[in-house]
């Protein structure tokens, strides 16, 4: 008899074998985290959220410029630090059910829905999707921000710092932040915290970027600010044409002969 | 499964089975699945994946206690009525299935599952059309 049950999804037909490499001494590769410095302030008309724009795979910067705030709903934005394929996947998901549940329900989304969808998902893979989040947002009963940590345990609070840079950032907001902010108070906190993160910790670099929540819209700041931009080169290193001598030039074409033949051209309807 | 107010699967005791892995003799299949070590599969660290595959079972069973002890024993009886009616499936066992009145039941037809996205016949293992039937019909 078929389960009614859904499978889990997840294929672990090589858990044995894994198992076995492991007992003889290879071990699984490390799944490599992003390092990251994600922040949410809130403010008097709504969330600021900001993040850097690096992402790592170990010692290497795999992405100079990759997009850590992710979409959930129009009024409501996560930030994601971890491994970046669980954050992307469980953001992507969690919207769509999101869009789903809005649907059904004919009401605006909630941000409580969004942290309850991501933190009973997280909890239950036990902590191996490696996703740190900070999600914001605006609905209905006002400005929420929360963070959700990788086993499942959630905080609201009015300030938040995630990933490597945390603590380079926390430092920032804990000497600067206030309640009731204006929106530039607010924006400028969380570029100072997010350079602050850059500047400071390996795992986090390139550029920064915001998003701007309010309850009548949303505002995406993508590269808002870029403090690492390369310096031009102080010299042209081109060669110019003569540097290098060449002995016999001789230019081929390699059509032989070409014949244009007419496809299709009776196909018009036979009206006699 | 008994009643029980679990809300997370517990730690089921180790155990090593054919279920999987037999071929119409009833035994391991070493053709198709290779050699047998009863040792490595007691020793394997299944936690995730039990824990995954029992987790909607644990929490129903968890309302469905509820149910029978708020409601009586007709409760969760009719329910699991409903669904056997609605899981008696004369297809062909192996290919793609959908049940929509079955995932109505469940409260799943309006969410999106990672097994909805990694199900499908790219990630799925090779036809066993033979085999499946056999599985079903001599179930």
């Amino acid at each position: 008899m078929a389960s009614v049950f859904s499978p889990p999804g997840f294929d672990f037909s090589n858990t044995l074998r894994n198992n076995f490499f492991a007992e003889k001494g290879v071990p699984l590769p490390k799944a490599t985290s992003t390092g990251t410095t994600i922040v949410g302030c809130l403010f008097a008309d709504g969330i600021v959220l900001g993040a850097d724009t690096r992402a790592t795979e170990g010692p290497i910067v795999a992405d100079k410029n990759c997009e850590k705030i992710h979409y959930i709903t129009d009024n409501i934005r996560c930030c994601g630090a971890g491994t970046a394929a669980d954050t992307e996947f469980t953001t992507a998901l969690i919207s769509s059910n999101m869009e789903l549940h809005s649907l059904s329900t004919g009401r605006k989304p909630r941000v409580v829905t969004a942290m309850t969808m991501l933190k009973q998902m997280l909890f239950r893979y036990q902590g191996h999707i490696g996703a740190a989040l900070v999600l914001g947002g605006v609905d209905a009963t006002g400005p929420h921000l929360f963070t959700i940590h990788p086993h499942g345990s959630t905080d609201k609070l009015p300030y938040v710092t995630m990933g490597s840079g945390s603590l380079a950032a926390m430092a920032v907001f804990e000497s600067s932040w206030k309640p009731n902010m204006s929106r530039e108070d607010a924006l400028e906190l969380v570029k100072t915290a997010i350079k602050a993160g850059i500047f400071n910790d390996l795992g986090s670099g390139s550029n920064v970027d915001a998003c701007v929540i309010t309850a009548s819209h949303t505002e995406m700041l993508r590269n808002i600010e870029m403090p690492n931009e390369r310096v031009q080169k102080e010299r042209q290193y081109g060669f110019r044409r003569g540097t290098t001598a060449w002995k016999s030039e001789e230019i081929r074409s390699l059509v032989v002969s070409e014949e244009v033949t007419i496809l299709g051209a009776g196909d018009a309807m036979d009206t006699t | 499964m008994e009643p029980s107010f679990r809300i997370v699967p517990g730690s089921a005791p180790k155990s090593a089975s054919v279920n999987d892995t037999a071929n119409s003799l009833g035994l391991h299949d070493t053709l198709q699945y290779g050699p047998r070590s009863i040792a490595a599969e007691i020793k394997t660290e299944n936690a995730l994946k039990d824990r995954l595959e029992n987790w909607e079972e644990t929490q129903d069973n968890l309302k469905l206690s509820m149910q029978r002890n708020l409601y009586g024993l007709h409760a969760p009886m009719r329910l699991l009525m409903e669904r056997k009616i609605v899981s008696a499936n004369p297809h062909m066992a192996g290919l793609p299935q959908s049940n929509l009145h079955l995932d109505i039941l469940m409260g799943r037809d309006e969410t999106i599952e990672p097994v909805d996205i990694f199900g499908g016949m790219e990630d799925a293992p090779p036809l066993n059309i033979h085999k499946d039937m056999e599985k079903k019909l001599n179930m």
